[in-house]
C-alpha cells in the first residue's frame, strides 16, 4: 500500500501461490464462486457483523490477497453450521475455504490465543472444549467423576495422541508433543 | 342512406368491465343511419366477424362501426372481414373504447359509458360519408441493395442471392469483411474469426447474382419502395482493378509510408497498398493524398515518384507486371436500379482520446478494438503480446469495462458485447501464458446470451480475476512507466489499486461515421443515440420507416455476431417478402392535391416527412404533385394546405368535420 491510503487494499500484493496452496488444503472449488452472495445472506458470521464473512473471505481468496486474509481472525469466527455449503449455487463448498484458511493460517501460527488453547486440550485431553469442575456435581448425582469419553480412558487417549502425532499438529503445535 | 352496423366488442372484461355494453348499445341504436347495433365477446375472433359479415351478406348493413380496440393493430383484420362479405374495404370505422376509454376510466364506470357513446357517435358520424377507395398496386424492381459488406452485409446477400435475387452489395472500404475479420477468436464458441470469414467472403465475391461494388458508397437516392434508382460513387481506385492481380509488388517498392488505419495506426502501410492479408477482392488502391507522385504533380506538375508503376530500373526492381497502375484513373458513378434496400454499416469503437482520466497519451493504454489487432496474427506484432511502449510482454493487465458506455456524457446506452469480449480477451491470453495476470475491472458482468454465463465460469476457473462495481476511476502512468489503476471493489467492500503493465479500455460501440446522412438518403430516421432506428422494437425490428428500406446488425444498435447474422437474415426475408411478388401494395389512405385549387405556394412539399410532394409544372404553372408510391398517409399536406386543395382520402375535410361535430355535441 505504498502510495494509497491506509483503506486502499494493494491488488499488486496478491500471491498467485496462496490460492495454490488453499485448493491444496481442500478449497478446491473456490474459483467456481460467482459473488451471488447466496452464503453470506444465511452466514451467522455476516448476520453478526464480522467484517470478513463468508462471500468476502472467498472472494480475497481468489484475489490471492494471503496477508488480509491471515492477519484478520474473522474465519476462526465459522460456526461450522454448513448452511452456505447447503445453499451454494455453483458448489463451492464454502465451508472447506474456511477450513481450507484455517489450516493455512495454522501453519503460519496465525490464529487467535484461543485456538491454541482448544488445540492443547484435544491433545491432551481428546477434547477442544469440555466442562471442567463439575466432578462434584456428576458425583452427586450419581454420574462417574468423568464423563465416559476418552477423559477417562487413558488407554484410548494415549492412542488417540499417537494417532494426533501423526498428523500435521506434529509440524506446527506451538506446545510439545510428548 | 347508408345502413351503419355498429358491433361493440366486450374484449373480455377489458371493455365490459368499466363501460356498460347494453346502455351504450341502446344508445347506439337512436343514432342517424344506424340499422343494427349487436355485441360479443371478442369482436376479433372467427365468431365476432362472422356476425359483421353475416349482417353485410344479408343486406342489412353497408357502413360499418366496430367499437373496440385500437385501429393501429386491429383495423387490418376488420377491412379483410368487410372484403370478404364484398363491401368496400374502407366502409370501416373503429371506435377505440378500450384504450382511449376503459383503460383510462377503469375506476369512473358511468364516465366510461358516456365517452363510449360519444367515441360511437363520432365513428358513426364518420362512417356515413365514406368514399369507397381502391388500394393500388406498382411495378416491383426485383434487385436489392445491401449497404455495408460487414458479417451483416454478406449474410444478407448471400440470403437474397441464393434466393434468386439479384443483389448489389455496397462497400465503402476496398474490402468486405468489416469488424469480425479484424477480430482474432470470437465469443462464445473461439472460432478464429478469419478462419470462419474469409470462405463467407469468397462466397460473396463468386456468386452470380452478387455484385459486389467495394471502395464505393451511395451517394443519391431517387425513386420509391420497388423502384429505387441509386447513384453509387465507386470512388478512384489509381489502380486498374480488371487488371490488377493482387501480387502486392506495389505494395512493397512503394516508398510513402503513413499509418495503417487497419491495424489502429500500430503500424505502417505504403500509400499503395491492399487493406488486410485475406482482403476480398484482393485488389491494391492507391491512397491519393499519401502518394509522392499526386503530392508532387500538385506542387510542381512534375511526377516525383512512379515507382509502382516503373520500378526501379538502375536498382533492377521491377514496378507492377500488370501494368495495372493508373494514375488517371476517375470516380465513376453508377445508376442501380433496386426494389429494396438494406443498410448493414456497421458500427465503429469510441477513441480512447476522450478520457483523460484514464491517461490515454499513454501508449500502454489500448482501446479493446486494438488490443484484437494485438493479439491478431495478422496484427501490427503478428500476435505476439507486446507492450507498446517497450516491446516486452506485459505481466500484468488491466481491462476496463463500460468505457463510454452506460455514462451520461457519452452514451447512456450498454455497449452490450464489451463484458463478453473481455472475460474473451482474458481466455485468449490466460490460455496462451498461464502465468499472467488479468483483472477485469466491471461495474457487473453482463452474459446474457446463449452460452455465455458457462463462458464467463469458465474463465473465472481460469484465475482470471473479476473485480465488480469496479468502474475505473483513474490510470496514472508511474514515474516507473507502470500504470496505476484505482477502482472500488464491492465485493471487498472496499477501494483498491493495481500496478499494471497495459491497460484495456472497452470502449464504447458507436454508429458510423455519416450514419445519420445515409438514413436521411432514404428517409430513414435515427434514434437519440444515433443507430438507425426500427419501426417498433419487437414487431417490426428489421424495418425503417421509409418503404422498402431495412436494417440489419450493428447499424440499428451494438450486437454480437449471432445477433447481427441473425437480424440480416431476417432483413433478407423481410426484403425478399416484398420484393419477389413482383407487385407492390400502396395504401388508398392517401392525400392527393387537387391541382385546380392549389396556388403554388408549396408550402407542403417540405412539410412531408416522406418526401412524397414535389412541384410539378401543370397548364404552365408549377403545382404540387403526391407521389402516391410515396406518401404514407399521415395527413400533415392536408392539414397545412391554405388553399384546401389537398384531399386525404379516408380523413376529408367533411368526415372529419363530422366527426368533431359529434364529438363535442352536447
Ligand atoms: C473489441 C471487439 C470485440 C468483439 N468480439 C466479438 C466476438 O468475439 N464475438 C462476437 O460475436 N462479436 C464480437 N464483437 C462484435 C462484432 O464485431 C459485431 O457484432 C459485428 O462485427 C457486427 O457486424 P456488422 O456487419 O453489423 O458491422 P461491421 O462489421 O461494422 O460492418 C459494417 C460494414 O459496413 C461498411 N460501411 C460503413 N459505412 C458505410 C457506408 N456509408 N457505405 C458503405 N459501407 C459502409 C464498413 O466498412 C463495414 O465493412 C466485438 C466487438 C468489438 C468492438
Ligand atoms: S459454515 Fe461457517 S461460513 Fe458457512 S454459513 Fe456456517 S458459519 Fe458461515
Ligand atoms: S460461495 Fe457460493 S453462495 Fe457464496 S457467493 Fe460464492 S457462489 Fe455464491
Ligand atoms: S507513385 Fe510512388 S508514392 Fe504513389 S503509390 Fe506509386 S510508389 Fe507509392
Ligand atoms: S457490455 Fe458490459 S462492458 Fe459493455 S457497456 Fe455493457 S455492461 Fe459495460
Amino acid at each position: 500500500m505504498e502510495e494509497g491510503g491506509v483503506n486502499v487494499i494493494d491488488l499488486t500484493q496478491a500471491d498467485e501461490s496462496f490460492i495454490k496452496e488453499l485448493k491444496e488444503l481442500g478449497a478446491e472449488e473456490l474459483k467456481e464462486c460467482i459473488q451471488c452472495g447466496k452464503c453470506a445472506s444465511t452466514c451467522p458470521m455476516a448476520l453478526a457483523g464480522l467484517e470478513f464473512f463468508i462471500k468476502r473471505i472467498i472472494h480475497a481468496a481468489n484475489l490471492g490477497l494471503r496477508d488480509i486474509l491471515l492477519e484478520d481472525s474473522s474465519v476462526w469466527g465459522c460456526q461450522s453450521c454448513n448452511r452456505c455449503v447447503e445453499v451454494c449455487p455453483m458448489d463451492v463448498v464454502p465451508y472447506e475455504v474456511i477450513q481450507a484458511v484455517r489450516r493455512a493460517a495454522i501453519k503460519v501460527e496465525s490464529c487467535p490465543a484461543n485456538t491454541y488453547e482448544g488445540l492443547r486440550n484435544l491433545y491432551k485431553f481428546g477434547h477442544a472444549v469440555f466442562p471442567k469442575g463439575f466432578e462434584e456435581r456428576r458425583k452427586k448425582v450419581g454420574l462417574p467423576e468423568k464423563p465416559p469419553t476418552a477423559l477417562s480412558n487413558e488407554e484410548l487417549l494415549k492412542k488417540y495422541r499417537e494417532v494426533l502425532r501423526q498428523t500435521i499438529l506434529e509440524e506446527i503445535a506451538p506446545f510439545p508433543l510428548d | 342512406m347508408a345502413k351503419i352496423g355498429v358491433y361493440v366488442c366486450h374484449c373480455g372484461e377489458n371493455i365490459a368491465g368499466a363501460v356498460n355494453v347494453e346502455e351504450v348499445m341502446k344508445y347506439a341504436e337512436t343514432l342517424p343511419d344506424v340499422a343494427v347495433v349487436r355485441n360479443y365477446l371478442f369482436m376479433c375472433s372467427d365468431p365476432g366477424q362472422d356476425i359483421i359479415k353475416q349482417d353485410i351478406k344479408e343486406g342489412k348493413v353497408d357502413r360499418v362501426v366496430v367499437a373496440a380496440c385500437t385501429p393501429r393493430t386491429h383495423e387490418p383484420i376488420f377491412r379483410d372481414a368487410l372484403e370478404a362479405a364484398g363491401l368496400n374495404r374502407y366502409f370501416l370505422e373503429m371506435a377505440n373504447i378500450r384504450d382511449q376509454d376503459s383503460w383510462a376510466h377503469w375506476h369512473d364506470k358511468t364516465g366510461a359509458t358516456e365517452k363510449a357513446k360519444r367515441l360511437i357517435r363520432s365513428a358513426v358520424a364518420k362512417v356515413r360519408f365514406a368514399e369507397p377507395l381502391e388500394d393500388r398496386y406498382g411495378e416491383m424492381e426485383k434487385s436489392v441493395m445491401v449497404i455495408g459488406g460487414g458479417v451483416a452485409g454478406m449474410f444478407a446477400a448471400l440470403d437474397l442471392a441464393n434466393m434468386g435475387l439479384k443483389v448489389y452489395l455496397v462497400e465503402r472500404q476496398p474490402s468486405i469483411g468489416g469488424m469480425m475479420i479484424k477480430l482474432d477468436k470470437t465469443f462464445p464458441t473461439m472460432d478464429c474469426s478469419a478462419c470462419i470469414l474469409t470462405p463467407k467472403m469468397v462466397e460473396v465475391a463468386q456468386h452470380p447474382n452478387i455484385e459486389l461494388i467495394t471502395y464505393a458508397e451511395v451517394d443519391a437516392v431517387k425513386g420509391y419502395v420497388g423502384n429505387f434508382d441509386i447513384t453509387v460513387k465507386k470512388k478512384a481506385r489509381y489502380i486498374d482493378w480488371d487488371k490488377c492481380t493482387g501480387c502486392g509488388v506495389c505494395t512493397q517498392i512503394c516508398p510513402s509510408r503513413v499509418p495503417n488505419e487497419y491495424n489502429y495506426n500500430m503500424d505502417q502501410r505504403r500509400a499503395a497498398y491492399i487493406e488486410f492479408p485475406q482482403a476480398v477482392p484482393k485488389k491494391a488502391v492507391i491512397d491519393r493524398p499519401n502518394c509522392l507522385y499526386f503530392k508532387s504533380m500538385e506542387k510542381t506538375g512534375k511526377p516525383a515518384c512512379e515507382i509502382c508503376k516503373k520500378g526501379i530500373p538502375p536498382k533492377g526492381i521491377q514496378g507492377c507486371p500488370a501494368d495495372a497502375i493508373k494514375f488517371d484513373d476517375k470516380d465513376e458513378y453508377i445508376n442501380l436500379k433496386v426494389g429494396a434496400v438494406i443498410i448493414s454499416t456497421g458500427y465503429k469503437v469510441m477513441d480512447k482520446t476522450h478520457f483523460k482520466e484514464y491517461s490515454p497519451h499513454s501508449k500502454d493504454v489500448v482501446t479493446a478494438m486494438e488490443f484484437e489487432r494485438i493479439v491478431s496474427a495478422t496484427g501490427p506484432t503478428e500476435g505476439e503480446l507486446k507492450r507498446p511502449s517497450d516491446g516486452t510482454k506485459p505481466k500484468t493487465i488491466a481491462f476496463i469495462s463500460c468505457v463510454g458506455s452506460r455514462d451520461e456524457r457519452y452514451h447512456t446506452y450498454c455497449s452490450k458485447v464489451c463484458c463478453m469480449y473481455m472475460l474473451k480477451h482474458a481466455r485468449i491470453l490466460k490460455e496462451k501464458y498461464p502465468d499472467i495476470k488479468l483483472y477485469l475491472f466491471f461495474i457487473d458482468v453482463r452474459t446474457a446470451g446463449k452460452d455465455f454465463e458457462e463462458f464467463y465460469v469458465y474463465t473465472r476457473e481460469l484465475g482470471v480475476k473479476v473485480i465488480k462495481g469496479g468502474r475505473v476511476s483513474a490510470v496514472d502512468v508511474k514515474p516507473n512507466g507502470k500504470l496505476r489503476v484505482r477502482a472500488f471493489d464491492s465485493d471487498l467492500c472496499s477501494p483498491v489499486e493495481l500496478e499494471a503493465d497495459m491497460v484495456v479500455l472497452a470502449t464504447a460501440i458507436e454508429p458510423p461515421a455519416g450514419t445519420e446522412e445515409l438514413g436521411r438518403l432514404f428517409a430513414a430516421t435515427c434514434g437519440r443515440e444515433g443507430f438507425l432506428r426500427e419501426v417498433h422494437t419487437k414487431l417490426y425490428p428489421v424495418e425503417t420507416a421509409a418503404k422498402g428500406v431495412f436494417l440489419a446488425g450493428c447499424v440499428q444498435g451494438p450486437k454480437d455476431i449471432p445477433e447481427s447474422i441473425a437480424q440480416s437474415r431476417a432483413a433478407a426475408s423481410a426484403a425478399a417478402a416484398l420484393v419477389i411478388p413482383g407487385k407492390i401494395k400502396f395504401e388508398a389512405i392517401i392525400s392527393e392535391v387537387d391541382r385546380e385549387k392549389c396556388s403554388s405556394c408549396g408550402v407542403c412539399v417540405p412539410l412531408c416527412p416522406y418526401g412524397a410532394i414535389r412541384l410539378e409544372e401543370y397548364k404552365g404553372k408549377d403545382k404540387a404533385y403526391i407521389e402516391p408510391a410515396l406518401c404514407a398517409g399521415c395527413g400533415v399536406c392536408a392539414s397545412a394546405c391554405p388553399s384546401r386543395a389537398i384531399t386525404f382520402h379516408g380523413y376529408t375535410t367533411e368526415q372529419i368535420m363530422a366527426q368533431l361535430d359529434a364529438l363535442t355535441e352536447a
